[in-house]
């Protein structure tokens, strides 16, 4: 069994301060840094490509994790903040990146409570397991708002 | 309190209570004080590796079970992972507390995680099959360091 896997993109210079992207798996986007970074507005970014790696992983993760949790997923939505700390000698680093998931289940036959847990766990996992996370060396903060619902 | 011998491997750490024997699928036999009586679990390496415990599913009590038979499955976030016994005889026990808290079997292997209780068959000849921990580390560890190797 192979214990390693890779993936890439390819980035070019477009002129100013602005580039094309193609990633691995086949989508294409112009991007610039922030308009605070001296960028422009209305592309992707760097910052947006780094917190939205992690809260795209960590969804995915989830997603497997409920199945294998045996959850009924309704729906799931979640706003991850990534925090920019500029240090004293201008170099800057992602502190922390917050995740505030809303979640819905179907409740089944098991009371709130036991099926609650089980998406609390399933969420620990999803962060355990997830790839882009567990890479990151940014501190990560999960703020779920978890709602059972008897169908 | 068990004590525990201890070996890295890579950046794992696992851990083997000195007071039990091993099967070589890494399933830990502690006799319980009646007669004839073993409790059945899962080692640090076996948990480790099999991954976070999603639900663990025993055979109920009454299963009579040949060495080699498996006893329970642990379902897993990344697998189904099937617990052998490694001794002969009959389920008189199950750890209920994991159908509401699977996890004990991750956070405290060799002790609230316990999988089952045996009455065992012929346990004076099961327990000369079984590994002492000493042993039972040497496989455990030249196990792990084969499948890092792998990589």
């Amino acid at each position: 069994m192979s214990r390693t896997a890779t993936y890439h993109t390819t980035v070019r210079w477009k002129g100013d301060h602005r580039g094309h992207l193609e990633m691995g798996n086949g989508p294409e986007y112009e991007f610039s840094a922030p308009p605070d970074a001296h960028g422009s507005a209305g592309v992707f970014t760097p910052e947006d490509a780094y917190v939205a790696a992690a809260n795209t992983c960590v969804m995915m993760m989830f997603l497997w994790a409920t199945e294998r949790f045996k959850l009924r997923l309704l729906s799931y939505e979640c706003r991850t903040e990534g925090t920019k700390l500029v240090e004293l000698d201008r170099t800057e680093l992602f502190t922390r990146l917050h995740f505030r998931p809303k979640i819905r289940v179907a409740g089944g036959g098991e009371p709130s409570p036991v099926i609650e847990a089980r998406v609390r766990r399933a969420l620990q996992s999803a962060q355990k397991y997830s790839l882009v996370a567990n890479s990151v060396k940014s501190e990560i903060v999960v703020e779920p708002e978890i709602v059972v619902e008897e169908c | 309190m068990p004590e525990f011998l201890e070996t890295a491997v890579d950046k794992f750490i696992f851990r083997v209570a000195t007071d039990r024997q091993y099967g070589r699928e890494g399933v830990w036999v502690q006799e319980c004080g009646v007669d004839g009586q073993v409790r059945l679990g899962v080692s640090d390496y076996v948990q480790q590796r099999s991954g976070d415990a999603a639900f663990l599913h025993v055979k109920p009590v009454g299963t009579r079970l040949s060495s080699g038979d498996e006893f329970a499955e642990m379902e897993t976030i990344k697998a189904n992972v099937g617990l052998v016994s490694p001794v002969a005889g009959q389920i008189v026990e199950v750890n209920k507390d994991l159908d509401l808290s699977p996890e004990n079997v991750n956070l405290d292997p060799y002790g609230k995680g316990w999988v089952a209780v045996v009455q065992a068959a012929d346990w004076g000849t099961d327990r000369v099959g079984l590994l002492d921990p000493a042993a039972y580390l040497s496989a455990m560890r030249a196990q792990a360091e084969e499948e890092v190797g792998a990589s």
